[in-house]
């Protein structure tokens, strides 16, 4: 399995030349928006992993439910187009991605203030009444 | 959709702003400087999205998220105490050992990702252009398709610029094919209302709105519980002690009203 990831390594340098590196960077495309936004994913889940407080791994749910916006509108843009007439769809799934995200900062806000309220934390490693 | 020349430079500047306001986020001491960047982040995102034309979701991005979410961020971090974390009193991270298996996977999902996304970067090109075509030709006939859709466009008030048909065909396909899911939008998002306001409110503001358990509120007439937490001594003070109960039993000799004013309030049971 090293040996794969190695080649399959080696086969990318060699795959991203100079002049293909330079054309990528003066014109991107929607594989561009596709990466900044796996990059704009793996922040936020490794500030969901790393975290203590629970209002700053809120708001890296936040980065994650933003980074799949970009990829929604990516693909919308990329199938309008490919022709695809119903393109605008993933606009309107976008519209209500952040009408959940309202909906859920909203409600998880209520629980940290309750929680706070009663135990006087905001860390996740001390809110451990239903840790095993 | 191919980019080039100024909207590939705001494509790169927004790009990297996005990813180094969300780092900032994720690693800043401060909560409310972690708000501050999470901001410039969903403003940076929405710029993007003006960028592959979706203008209509740009603004609710603004709107919905920089006007009400985050606001509502900094209201519960100014209510509840973070100063903690700046003043090096908590760990900012979990324990070390925690951290480094969760950047090592990160850093191998975002390697995973960009490579595969990169390896099939031919299949997001927009179709139509010649095999031998350079990826600067195909931008320049797609500039040119686009400024040709786009002088059919009506145009706007100043007569410099085009009106943007993109928050037409939202709306017409919100309304057309997303009935449904709106509707059941509008009822979650009246539940969140409901429920954080619920959840958010004492068990003083319960009393007072008189929706109170009537076990409950028997015994508080009856002087059994007392709504006032114990080891409460300063009236100003809102802050409840750390592990008390929201109804505790006073001393058997104090008479616990319903709702006391800080001036009448009886001493409760230390």
């Amino acid at each position: 399995m090293m040996t794969n990831t190695l080649a399959f390594a080696l086969a990318l340098l060699q795959d991203s030349r100079l002049e293909n590196v330079g054309q990528g960077i003066q014109h991107p495309d929607t594989s561009k928006f596709l990466v900044v936004a796996a990059l704009m994913f793996c922040i936020g889940l490794a500030g969901v992993l790393v975290r203590r407080n629970v209002i700053v791994i809120f708001m890296a749910i936040e980065l994650i439910l933003n980074a799949a916006n970009l990829n929604f509108i990516a693909f919308a843009r990329h199938l309008e187009e490919t022709g695809n007439l119903n393109a605008v769809a993933g606009e309107v799934f976008t519209v209500f991605v952040i009408v959940v995200a309202a909906a859920e900062a909203a409600i998880g806000l209520g629980i940290v203030i309750a929680l706070y309220r009663n135990r006087e934390t905001v860390f996740v490693d001390k809110i451990d009444l239903l840790k095993w | 959709m191919i980019l080039s020349g100024w909207e590939a430079v705001f494509f790169w500047v927004f790009g990297l702003a996005a990813l180094v306001a969300g780092l900032l986020t994720v690693m800043a001491k401060n909560a409310v400087h972690a708000a501050l960047f999470l901001i410039s982040a969903l403003v940076a995102v929405a710029a993007l999205f003006i960028l592959l034309g979706a203008e209509f979701v740009a603004g609710v991005q603004i709107l919905v998220y920089v006007g009400g979410v985050m606001v509502l961020f900094l209201f519960v971090i100014m209510l509840v105490n973070v100063g903690a974390e700046e003043r090096e009193q908590e760990e900012l991270f979990n324990s070390p050992a925690q951290v480094g298996l969760a950047i090592v996977f990160c850093a191998a999902l975002a390697f995973g990702m960009v490579s595969i996304i990169s390896r099939s970067a031919g299949l997001f090109l927009p179709p139509g252009g010649e095999p031998g075509q350079t990826l600067a030709e195909r931008a320049a006939a797609q500039r040119e398709e686009r400024a040709r859709r786009e002088a059919q466009l009506p145009p706007a008030a100043t007569g410099v610029s085009r009106l943007s048909r993109d928050t037409q065909e939202v709306g017409a396909s919100l309304f057309r094919y997303a009935g449904l899911p709106f509707e059941i939008a509008s009822v979650l998002l009246l539940v969140a209302i409901v429920g954080s306001v619920l959840l958010a409110r004492t068990a003083k503001q319960e009393a007072a709105a008189d929706d109170l358990d009537p076990e409950v509120k028997k015994s508080l007439e009856s002087g059994v519980w007392s709504l006032e937490p114990e080891g409460r001594a300063d009236p100003h003070n809102d802050e409840v002690p750390a592990a008390s109960a929201p109804y505790s039993r006073p001393a058997p000799e104090t008479q616990a009203s319903e709702l006391q004013t800080p001036d009448s309030r009886p001493q409760t049971l230390k």
